[in-house]
């Protein structure tokens, strides 16, 4: 080996005032750690023969070390200064090296890491070339199989990639996911209804054909959109002016008979208001059965409006019809809804006598020229207590608007509680329930 | 969330974090290295991924940030010329000047996309030449303070003498006697350039300490 290195070396040192280790300078100029060491040791010896300025070495120092009784092995660097007092106390020695060179007197070992930081950081792929410790055991991967590692770790990492996306997306709304805010869930219809509900579906706690069912449905929820909000907001309407006239009534008797209704109606106003802002989320909330049913029957009562089918049965057919009259003119559907409900409390709270009232009637028929004609008019007719459920009913297919919700409601009596709550938020089912009590 | 995109970015903002941030760190280091402060208040702390040394005295700790917090909008506007971390001796009169210079491109731009990463390495480098510099100065006498001077291009004095942006931490103009030194010395330590800031840092020392 020349002596060039020792230009080299005191380059680093004087001029450029750097540390020099001997990994870095076993990184820098390519030569073996044990090369660089040998270096380091004779450039400090050449310099210290020269007597010329300042030069601080560090040490390494390994060995046997007793402390406390405590025999270890301690590997320590340590300031020129300080080693043969730190030479002293080790009970065996294994090896002493030059661990760096430099002008500076080093206060303590941190520039030592960050010099070395660099230069391992460059050459991270073969750190290790020149280093003493070896392992013939340990070979490097085939480009191939470091493929394949990469691979089956992309797969778990690209899952929670999503998961962290979806956290995200909620954390920018400042609402933790678990109840995520109307305003993103609206964003989230508009711009991937499959995807909200996806996740929507991981979080309410679903029967597990949920998903595969509700997938496919996504689409036609989003499409049927505009009509859900419609009735929704129609049946928030009817429900207040219903709540009021509820509360109108004056009886013991009829507060706590509908006490408990009222409870109902609170929980369907709410419901409904929910719904008409995210109406695809509060569908996933409900039960597999009804919201599946629903669907079906949603969509084929559209698909009559268009054509009516002469399979399905007489009601549906009929009620159909006026609904889609009703739909450009909802105005007078509330009005109806209060008379008809106030009046039917009033006369339950008095004795079962017979008495008339007025009520508004849609009739639908065919005039002459064969079309399809809608009437409404306020008919008197005489009720007692015990039809009022059968009123309620029957009112319910005449009554524009719900119609098509109350005839499923009719279809689906036996169904449970909780469907026929669901039905509340299409906005007749008011009328029906309320019979559904009364009968009990 | 939608990614930021470029233009997004407050570049200036940027800027004025990453410095002040680096300042900080620069701060306490020279504090440690030139003995101002008894190295007993110091501890390990790991920025940029080294071991840098951070005083632990909460007042002193308290008054880097507030002067550093202040520091920050001028360099937002890329107001602030030079950065100076002056040791003055028991008299007050300056015996070290760490000036950090710096200069911000005109149109800022992130043309690489390692720009922070490679952006650290060259304050890693700062930090490792803050660290070794006690051996191209001497030593410094006992009883040593320091001050942050802080140079301003144009008029952005005056707006600091106005809006005080911690309150009651006001700016004044430095002591032509804090300014000036006798005799100075340039030792330059490090310059930087990077696409969002050029940065060189070079010490006057003066030549008669003692």
């Amino acid at each position: 080996m020349d002596e060039l290195y020792l230009d080299n070396i005191d380059e680093f040192v004087n001029d450029h005032n750097k540390i020099v280790t001997y990994k870095w300078l076993s990184l820098t100029l390519g030569v073996h750690v044990n090369t660089a060491k040998q270096m380091l040791y004779h450039y400090l010896d050449y310099k210290r023969k020269e007597s010329s300025a300042q030069l601080h070495a560090t040490y390494l120092v390994s060995g046997k070390f007793v402390d406390n009784g405590q025999a270890s092995h301690r590997v320590s660097v340590v300031r020129e200064d300080q080693l043969e007092d730190f030479k002293s106390k080790m009970s065996l020695i294994v090896s002493v090296h030059v661990y760096s060179v430099q002008k500076a007197l080093l206060k303590d070992s941190c520039p030592l890491y960050s010099v070395d930081y660099d230069a391992v950081k460059d050459n991270l792929k073969n750190c290790s070339r020149y280093s003493a410790i070896r392992c013939a055991s340990a070979v490097p991967m085939s480009s191939v199989e470091l493929r394949q590692v990469r691979e089956t770790q992309r797969a778990p990492t690209t899952e929670t990639e999503n998961k962290k996306s979806d956290m995200n997306g909620d954390a920018s709304s400042s609402k933790p996911s678990t109840k995520p805010p109307k305003g993103i869930m609206g964003m989230f219809t508009n711009k991937a209804p499959p995807k909200n509900q996806d996740k929507e579906e991981i979080k309410s706690d679903q029967k597990e054909n949920a998903p595969v069912a509700d997938a496919p449905k996504s689409k036609p929820t989003g499409k049927a959109n505009m009509m859900m909000n419609f009735f929704a907001s129609q049946a928030t309407r009817d429900k207040t002016v219903k709540a009021v006239g509820a509360a109108q009534s004056s009886t013991t008797e009829q507060e706590c008979l509908s006490s408990h209704p009222e409870d109902k109606q609170e929980a369907a106003k709410v419901e409904p208001q929910k719904e008409t802002k995210k109406d695809s989320r509060s569908k996933n909330k409900r039960t597999e059965d009804s919201d599946s049913e629903e669907e079906k029957m949603e969509k084929k009562k559209r698909r009559r409006i268009k054509k009516p089918d002469p399979d399905s049965s007489d009601e549906d057919v009929i009620p159909d019809s006026p609904q889609q009259m009703v739909t450009r003119e909802p105005s007078p559907s509330p009005k109806k809804e209060t008379e008809s409900v106030s009046q039917p409390h009033q006369g339950h709270s008095k004795t079962e006598t017979r008495k008339t009232r007025k009520v508004l009637k849609s009739r639908i028929f065919v005039d002459d020229e064969g079309c399809m004609v809608t009437e409404k008019g306020y008919e008197s007719e005489s009720y007692s207590e015990n039809e009022d459920d059968l009123q309620a009913t029957k009112q319910a297919p005449k009554d524009p608007v719900p119609s098509n919700i109350s005839a499923s409601s009719k279809e689906d009596e036996k169904k449970s509680h909780k469907k026929t709550s669901a039905n509340t938020n299409k906005g007749t089912k008011q009328a029906s329930i309320m019979g559904f009590f009364h009968k009990k | 969330m939608t990614t930021l995109t470029r233009q997004d970015l407050n570049f200036g903002q940027v800027v004025a974090d990453i410095l002040c941030e680096f300042l900080e760190v620069a701060i306490h280091l020279i504090l440690y290295v030139r003995e101002v402060y008894p190295s007993g208040i110091f501890q390990k702390r790991k920025k940029y991924n080294v071991p840098v040394q951070m005083s632990c005295h909460p007042e002193l700790n308290q008054y880097i940030q507030d002067t550093l917090h202040c520091v920050k909008p001028l360099i937002e506007k890329n107001d602030a010329e030079k950065v100076v971390v002056v040791i003055m001796d028991k008299e007050h009169h300056p015996v070290e000047r760490f000036v950090f210079e710096i200069s911000q491109p005109p149109l800022l731009s992130i043309s690489s996309d390692t720009l922070l990463s490679h952006v650290e390495q060259l304050l890693r480098a700062f930090i490792l030449k803050i660290s070794v510099c006690d051996a191209v100065l001497n030593n410094n006498p006992p009883g040593c303070s320091f001050a942050v001077l802080v140079h301003t291009r144009d008029a952005a004095t005056r707006n600091m003498e106005k809006v005080q942006v911690i309150k009651d931490f006001p700016w004044i103009v430095a002591d032509e006697q804090e300014v000036h030194m006798q005799e100075p010395r340039l030792i330059p330590l490090k310059t930087m350039t990077s696409d969002l800031v050029k940065m060189q840092l070079y010490v006057e020392e003066r030549a008669q300490k003692t």
